[in-house]
């Protein structure tokens, strides 16, 4: 596969940036793509009418039902697809029509076969594909990851990493109606696997390398058509460590409290993403709001979405994929590491359906 | 409340006397209990003293084996297995009672409403346990003829079908001849009821009116505090802005009670939330308002406070007699549950929790930050 042909954005007026999808993540991009130096956020699309208003509330100038009327009416350097999973690639293909780089909202598709589809038409456009893995641009993850290369511990033989939250279905007392396609492999090519393992994936080969899929299991909770569990066992050979992983949509989550657990065992002790998150929500408010009035005196840069690390690392993520569509550089977490997530994902479903323990089915998405 | 302890046969005098025996005249002000309610009561004053024919209202409470380590067994079949008998128990005088004087043993159709108002996972409490409803179809149709349904009703969160798919009901009712039905996608009747100094006027699904209706919530309490229960479970089964009368919610729970005239309430406490789950592994059966009564204790919330179940009782302080039945009655003990059960509410009805979200703005408008959509708190 070639790599994307960059070097096609040139005006040093700002980049432009279109929002394709602006529901709640959308609007966390939007939001964060506003407080990003040298970009400007000139459209956004999505067919619900509350989030255009909201978009437009955020000081989005222009508004569309549509985004394929965004893509031909707007001239774009790059588009955020924050859409449901099932329109990813033919976002990327019409915005490969339109030579706008894209940053695609995980899981980059529903499959592999899908992911070599958009990635195929995007080489051909010639735009560039960046992809919304924002655990690794966590503090308490980039924690973990320096003191792993430090060697703080030595050898580490076993590591587990844990994502779980409460999925589509939320928590009581129930509000809105669950989207129909976030529980359909139709609509989101998987269960938990796909909505928060990529995302584990990406930091686990980010932390120890190429990672091989040796068994796996996957569970649903509920009789819902998707996963909402799935336990990985993984070995990484490049470090020697054996890696498990648990992801689940099953559990009550209330912010700002979340539960992602990254544990590193190692010869001479333990290292932890607790040992690296912010400790109290209110205290960290308070000290971001000192360090950002504190910026404007001094005119650094200031905290976005400060008390908050996990909406900041979205903040990271895109500002880290505009800086380098504005270098002319390949984007951080590009399309082949999106692509090699859903690999990872589809390697478990098929030994999970192997050992067949309970017979959740392993998705199958015709693109 | 009392709880009664066994003689030589824990079967004796179980026969509830709540209103059963006669079907809702959805015009009639008519009272849920059958008028047969006494004394003044508490949650916190017994009421020993009070004979059943003063007026003593009989709810029966069984214990249920409990599960495997952890509290909750994941396999429905195992569960179905090990509520059957212990809702037998809880079921015999409904069902045992000499022909033509028992609403269930006589029925030609009976309703089942569950509390099933969204899929939450029915180790949690919120929900009642399909398998409770399940091992109640299993009884129902080895003991009666009728016809018997599981309803639900689609609401603007989601879709019944979804909620029984996902809770497992599609599934478990393929096994018996009874089916999941969506009451908004059916036949309503305009009823007109009166509730105290309220004329409540609203759309109840005809099935509800022309069925034997048997509510079975699970001990948890609603939004704001109140035990969830069997009454408040029909009134989620109504049309919604049908009422003309500006009656309160209250008043429609109680007008939906009194126009459907429920024969039973199973209250489902196998697993109880309140704040949190636990597993109390109890049972309940009698009048739908006297086991909302026992569950409003059970929570140890406040009788007076609570409109829907004083007022079904026309504010008079029911004497209720929980009586144990089962295999095991002896250890049943409702105030070793009572003192065991949680007594918190449900989750914060925001995303995230408002002191959060009032900090966050706050912190956004001294800082200049942005804020995201989970936290903008109805901006």
């Amino acid at each position: 596969m070639s790599p994307p042909v960059l070097g096609r954005w040139t005006d040093s007026s700002g980049l432009s940036l279109g929002l394709l999808g602006v529901g709640n993540i959308g609007t966390v991009h939007l939001k964060s793509a506003r407080a990003i130096d040298g970009v400007d956020v000139v459209a956004a699309a999505d067919a619900v009418p509350e989030n255009r208003a909201r978009a437009e509330r955020a000081g989005v100038d222009r508004t569309y039902d549509d985004y394929t009327t965004l893509l031909e009416d707007e001239s774009l350097d790059a588009a955020v697809i924050a859409m449901p999973p099932f329109l990813h690639a033919d976002a990327v293909e019409r915005a490969a029509a339109a030579g706008v780089d894209v940053f695609v909202e995980k899981p980059l598709a529903r499959s592999t076969d899908e992911a070599d589809r958009l990635l195929e038409a995007a080489a051909e456009g010639g735009i560039a594909v960046g992809v919304d893995h924002t655990l690794r641009y966590q503090p308490d993850v980039r924690g973990v990851k320096q003191a792993y290369d430090e060697g703080r511990v030595g050898h580490v033989p076993y590591a587990s990493m844990t994502r779980v939250n409460d999925g589509p279905l939320g928590r009581p007392p129930a509000a809105d109606e669950p989207p129909d396609w976030a529980l359909e492999r139709d609509g989101a090519g998987g269960g938990s696997l796909l909505e928060l393992g990529v995302h584990c994936f990406d930091v686990l080969e980010w932390l120890f390398g190429d990672l091989e899929v040796e068994s796996a299991a996957v569970d649903a909770t509920l009789e819902v058509p998707v996963e909402d569990a799935a336990t990985v066992l993984m070995r990484a050979p490049e470090t020697g460590t054996t890696v498990t992983l648990h992801c689940g949509s099953y559990q009550w989550e209330e912010l700002p409290e979340v539960n992602t657990r990254v544990r590193l065992e190692g010869v001479t002790g333990t290292i932890s993403n607790a040992d690296h998150l912010p400790t109290n929500f209110y205290a960290d408010a308070a000290k971001s709001a000192l360090s950002n009035v504190a910026s404007r005196v001094t005119g650094d840069d200031p905290d976005i979405f400060g008390p908050t690390f996990y909406y900041q690392a979205h903040y990271e993520a895109l500002s880290a994929f505009c800086e380098a569509i504005q270098r002319d550089e390949t984007p951080p977490v590009d399309g082949r590491d999106g692509r090699r997530t859903l690999e990872l994902a589809e390697t478990a479903y098929e030994l999970a359906a192997a050992s067949d323990r309970d017979g959740v089915e392993r998705p199958e998405v015709r693109t | 409340m009392t709880v009664d302890r066994p003689a030589d046969d824990s079967s004796d005098d179980r026969r509830t006397d709540g209103g059963s025996d006669h079907q809702a005249d959805a015009t009639d002000d008519h009272r849920t209990d059958g008028g047969n309610v006494g004394a003044a009561a508490t949650d916190t004053e017994p009421l020993d003293g009070d004979t059943e024919s003063a007026g003593r209202i009989r709810v029966r409470g069984t214990l249920v084996e409990p599960g495997t380590a952890g509290g909750w067994c994941p396999d429905i079949d195992t569960r179905m297995a090990t509520l059957e008998t212990p809702l037998s128990s809880l079921l015999t005088s409904e069902l045992d009672i000499t022909p033509g004087t028992n609403a269930l043993a006589d029925a030609d159709r009976i309703t089942l409403v569950p509390d099933a108002h969204y899929p939450y996972h029915p180790s949690s409490g919120v929900v009642t346990d399909p398998a409770v409803v399940g091992a109640t179809v299993a009884i129902l149709e080895r003991r009666i003829d009728g016809e018997v349904v599981v309803a639900g009703r689609s609401d603007d969160t989601i879709s019944f079908e979804r909620t029984a798919e996902y809770l497992g009901y599609e599934s478990l009712l393929e096994r018996f001849d009874a089916d999941p039905v969506d009451l908004a996608s059916e036949g309503h009747t305009d009823t007109r009821v009166t509730v105290g100094d309220d004329t409540v006027s609203t759309l109840v699904p005809s099935r509800l009116t022309r069925s034997t209706v048997v509510t079975m919530p699970s001990l948890r309490p609603t939004e704001t505090g109140r035990v969830a229960g069997g009454l408040r479970t029909l009134a989620a089964m109504l049309e919604d802005g049908t009422d003309e009368t500006d009656a309160s919610a209250d008043s429609r729970a109680l007008g939906a009670a009194r126009a459907i005239d429920p024969a039973l309430s199973v209250l489902d406490a196998t697993t109880v939330y309140a704040g949190e789950p636990y597993a109390a592994n109890t049972l309940f059966a009698g009048p739908a308002a006297a086991v909302d009564a026992v569950g409003t204790s059970l929570l140890e919330r406040s009788f007076e406070a609570d409109d829907v179940v004083r007022r079904a009782f026309d504010d008079d302080r029911p004497s209720i007699t929980v009586t144990p039945v089962g295999v095991d009655p002896e250890s049943f003990d409702l105030e070793s549950l009572r003192a065991a059960l949680p007594t918190g509410g449900l989750p914060p009805a925001d995303d995230t929790p408002a002191p959060v979200t009032a900090a966050y703005r706050l912190y956004a408008a001294v800082s200049g930050d942005v804020v995201p959509p989970q936290l903008e708190g109805g901006e």
